[in-house]
């Protein structure tokens, strides 16, 4: 019933949008208020009806009604109420249902905030977009012809050949199948609302350059428009922020950005938004640059859409890890894509001669060829991410049946664009806030330079930087940060309103210092031996058994338990043993790892988890899936994850087992599994450490002095070990001391360790053996029944240093652009109450 | 023409011409054990072999297991890396890295995995059915 309902709405919602649409053309056309408030009526009429229908589709999954396809593919019964909210928009159909609410929340504003004449226009193309995006849940099926859909669809409308479903048509699961385990983080709350409110309001420059070119009023949009724009380039970049971060806490790639379209598909709307807002803070000032802010606005967009289309209409397919499902939408996309960006492009042409042309060409050395230029680099930029991401259609014109571009490809390219920005910022706030010519503004940049060099040194000096590129790009990034610094200070004593600018080109710098140093100088910790195998790696050195040259290094750490390593010079690293936990997520076991530096420095404790992925595990098979923990500092973070231990080994090969067993009872196979009994074994041990085998516990608590009578005669060496044999099913503890000595006889050199008996369990001990360089013993046991077996953990871990940075110069460029926000929005609102 | 606009020109063409190499230089195509040739960055998708044994070594401390391409051929497959959490659930691996002799050595691997994130095994209903 709710189902029908639901359906209903939305179309009606649809209907609703095309009528609002139909009134606000008019209106716009006419420059009529009465068609306008009609259109305003439906616009409101349009975001109830889509408001009841989101409310429907909570209400069903909050109710487990599993026969809806949407509640049953990405929700069960044992989620907690935010997760299952968070379902809501988990899947295709609903994160467009969310992008539309909240497009329908900013038209609200648009309608309160817009003026005459581009109030009707801007709502008009608002509006186009909203019927493009409602039209992907519709569900309609006119005559073969699929439209969008349906998040209220049922499992039997998904589908509807399914044999149980003939042989049963009422037929409701009992449970869902779930909300991806990696899905499951306070990161999926807050990352997707937050990515599509930036979606939602890159709209809205698109929506005002294309009004300005319909009314043919080129210069006054860009008031309203800039605090919109720089809006949604902030939310953006919070979305893209909680993404990166997101990714690098909670996946095992190891990083905050893989280049990959999801991520790209977020990126490039904010390059090209952000060029637009340099165009539009220029054409402001100055009265130039009419035609790029209009073509910007409308790329932004455009690149939203395109972006849109690549990640959910399947055809990136296996080249992304996360893009959507094939919906069946590729046709309803494209359109949407063609329409927005030929009426964009279109219109823009149209009106190409008529579009304001600076009266004479500035000169280099002035603050519009500077900011033009920077938004050219932003846009070049953001054009080869796209051309990358679009590698699965693009490439074809090299190759058949293409692959992603290497990831060189993405950084080969951004970075010498990067250092061009990057210096661009300086000049363009020196001429921003002053006229100078060459002369001038090289005396007021000597300072800066100074300062920056001075800096690049030192950083090149103890960071050990040896590449030359890497050099000449830190002096880049180095002399954003102090250039803009500069600038910002001298402008905050003056007036701290306008450092919104100058602070966000010190966040560029700073980001892109620390995207260097994240990356280029991110280190694997491993102990000595591995090491010295990686650098003789490095050096071609290595041949395998075939005699082919080794070039993979080995970037992993084994702990035994209770066993410290000595890593990188630095840290002895100690694994501790796991707690099982079954409180946050079934199964889930946490690592103690402790970290002592070993220059008197305060230990810590690294903690990644394990946990099996209970949606997709079965009896046969459990599914693993990691947990990181990332220690972070301010010099730098340190990474690891947990690539294998001996418990999850255990419970493997106990599921296996069981499944065998399974079998073999089903097939009377009932032969006995006959146990190899371990007779003698040999363990190495440092004093004070335990292990456990079988039954017992064996500790080898300290050496002790022996009697110089129990020994042999002419005796170099004489010590006893005092070993405790820990019998907890009987609370008993047996303290035994076998004997190690060499003694020499006719100048040869013996060893004598005769074994030591624990009589009530029948077992017998002897000192084996004896490394003064480790301070271990091996101790021989005969007598076991179990076989021991170590307790292990294989880690990566990875230090990467001045994550901090990033994170840093993230932040900064969010303060700067919320200032300009203020800054621009509050002038707006005099304009409005005027 | 002006003197200006010819410079741009050229410059956008260069800039164009020179993205697009690199480009073109930087994607490959998808192949076979066989097509992997003397590539350093071969692309190869196929399906874990399963009848063959997969184990990660904790002496040399890789990943072995083999793996079948698109012609079916079977052959063995080095991992640096710790062995992947979804990967006997994989319907679709691509190794990317070389082949060496009789073995390829990959430095990443990507699996296709039919996640809940995408689609649901309908299977899954047969089996409440019945329970």
């Amino acid at each position: 019933m709710l189902g029908i309902l639901g359906k209903l709405l939305i179309s009606a919602s649809f209907v609703t949008s095309i009528g609002a649409m139909v009134f606000y053309y008019i209106s716009a056309n006419k420059d009529e208020d009465r068609t306008l408030k009609l259109g305003n009526w439906l616009f409101t009429a349009k975001t109830t009806f889509l408001v009841i229908a989101s409310g429907i589709l909570i209400y069903l999954i909050f109710q487990h009604q599993f026969q809806y396809y949407y509640v049953f593919n990405y929700t069960s019964l044992d989620l907690t109420p935010r997760y299952l909210f968070s379902a809501f928009y988990g899947g295709q159909e609903g994160s467009f249902m969310l992008w539309i609410l909240f497009s329908a929340l900013f038209g609200f504003g648009l309608m309160k905030w817009t003026r005459a004449p581009y109030k009707a226009p801007v709502l008009f193309f608002l509006t186009l977009t909203q019927v493009f995006l409602l039209s992907m849940l519709l569900g309609w099926d006119i005559f073969g012809l699929k439209l969008g859909a349906s998040p209220f669809r049922t499992i039997a409308e998904e589908m509807p050949n399914a044999p149980f479903l003939q042989a049963n048509p009422d037929f409701v699961p009992s449970d869902g199948s779930g909300l991806n385990d990696l899905l499951k983080s306070p990161w999926m709350m807050i990352h997707p609302p937050v990515l599509f409110i930036g979606f939602a309001m890159m709209t809205i420059p698109y929506c005002f350059a294309m009004a300005a070119l319909w009314k043919q009023q080129y210069h006054k949009w860009i008031g309203p428009a800039l605090p919109w724009t720089l809006s949604a380039n902030v939310a953006l970049l919070t979305a893209i922020f909680l993404g990166g971060y997101w990714a690098y806490v909670t996946l095992s790639f190891g990083g905050y950005w893989a280049w990959d379209p999801v991520e790209n598909a977020s990126l490039v709307p904010w390059l090209i938004g952000t060029a637009g807002i340099h165009t539009m803070i220029i054409q402001r000032k100055s009265a130039i640059a009419q035609k790029s802010s209009i073509l910007f606005a409308i790329l932004a967009y455009v690149a939203v859409v395109y972006e849109t289309f690549l990640t959910r209409s399947g055809i990136l397919g296996s080249s992304s890890v996360h893009s959507f499902v094939d919906l069946g939408l590729y046709n309803q996309l494209l359109a949407f894509m063609l329409v927005v960006t030929l009426v964009g492009l279109g219109l823009f042409f149209w009106r190409y001669k008529e579009l304001p042309s600076p009266e004479k060409e500035s000169s280099i050395l002035s603050r519009e060829f500077m900011t033009v230029t920077g938004a050219m680099m932003l846009l070049i930029l953001g054009l080869v991410i796209i051309l990358g991401t679009s590698s699965p259609i693009l490439g074809r014109l090299f190759v058949e049946n293409p692959t992603p571009p290497e990831i060189s490809f993405y950084n080969t390219w951004s970075m010498p664009i990067a250092m061009i920005m990057a210096l661009l910022t300086v000049i363009g706030q020196y001429l921003f806030w002053n006229k100078h010519d060459a002369e001038s503004l090289a005396s007021a940049l000597i300072n800066p330079l100074l300062v920056t060099s001075a800096v690049t040194i030192l950083s090149v000096i103890f960071g050990d930087v040896r590449d030359l590129y890497y050099m000449v790009y830190l002096f880049c990034g180095f002399f954003a940060i102090v250039g803009n610094a500069w600038i910002m200070i001298k402008l905050a004593m003056k007036n701290p309103k306008v450092i919104g600018g100058s602070l966000t080109h010190v966040g560029f710098g700073l980001l892109l210092v620390g995207i260097l140093a994240s990356s280029a100088y991110n280190e694997p910790l491993v102990d000595q031996k591995t090491a010295n195998y990686n650098a003789a790696v490095e050096r071609g050195e290595v041949t395998d058994e075939q005699g082919f040259k080794v070039t993979q290094k080995e970037e992993m750490l084994l702990l035994n338990l209770n066993e410290p390593i000595m890593i990188d010079n630095r840290y002895m690293v100690t694994y501790e043993g796991y707690e099982l936990d079954n409180s946050v997520r079934r199964g889930q076991q946490t690592y103690k790892i402790l970290f002592e530096p070993i220059d008197g420095g305060k230990p810590f404790y690294m903690n990644p988890e394990v946990y099996p992925m209970l949606t997709s595990s079965t009896q046969e098979n459990i599914q693993w899936s990691v947990d990181p923990d990332v220690r972070t500092g301010l010099m730098s973070d340190i990474y690891m994850y947990v690539g294998g231990s001996s418990y999850v080994e255990q419970q493997n090969e106990w599921v296996k087992k069981n499944a065998e067993m399974m079998q073999n009872v089903a097939s009377q196979d009932t032969a006995g599994i006959q146990k190899d009994s371990v007779n003698v074994q040999s363990f190495n041990m440092n004093p004070g450490q335990s292990i456990d085998v079988g039954n017992y516990t064996i500790r080898f608590v300290n050496y002790v002095q022996t009697d110089s009578t129990e020994l042999p005669p002419n005796t170099t060496i004489g010590v006893r070990a005092e070993i405790e044999l820990i019998h907890p099913a009987s609370n008993r503890v047996i303290t035994l001391d076998p004997l190690f000595a060499v003694y020499s006889e006719n100048g040869q050199s013996y060893i004598f360790s005769p074994p030591a008996f624990a009589s009530d369990f029948d077992l017998e001990f002897q000192f084996t053996e004896i490394n003064p360089q480790e301070n271990s013993i091996e101790l021989t046991v005969t007598g076991l029944e179990e076989e021991y077996e170590p307790e292990w953990v294989l880690v990566v871990a990875d230090e990467k240093p001045f994550i901090s940075v990033v994170w840093t110069g993230t932040f900064i460029l969010m303060i700067g652009f919320s200032i300009s926000i203020f800054r621009h929005w509050g002038r707006e609102k005099e304009k409005n109450s005027d | 023409m002006k003197p200006k606009l010819i410079i741009g020109i050229v410059a956008i063409v260069g800039f164009t011409s020179l993205l697009m190499y690199n480009f073109g230089e930087s994607i490959s195509t998808y192949t076979t054990f066989e097509g992997a040739g003397e590539r350093s960055t071969a692309h190869i998708p196929g399906t874990w072999d399963d009848e063959k044994e997969a184990e990660f070594s904790l002496e040399t401390k890789r990943f072995t297991f083999y793996m079948k391409d698109e012609d079916g051929v079977s052959k063995k497959v080095v991992y640096s890396k710790p062995k992947p959490n979804n990967f006997e659930q994989a319907d679709q691996l691509v190794v990317i890295g070389e082949m060496r002799g009789d073995t390829f050595y990959a430095n990443e691997m990507l699996m296709k995995c039919p996640s809940k994130y995408n689609d649901t095994d309908p299977g899954q209903f047969t089996e409440a059915v019945e329970g």
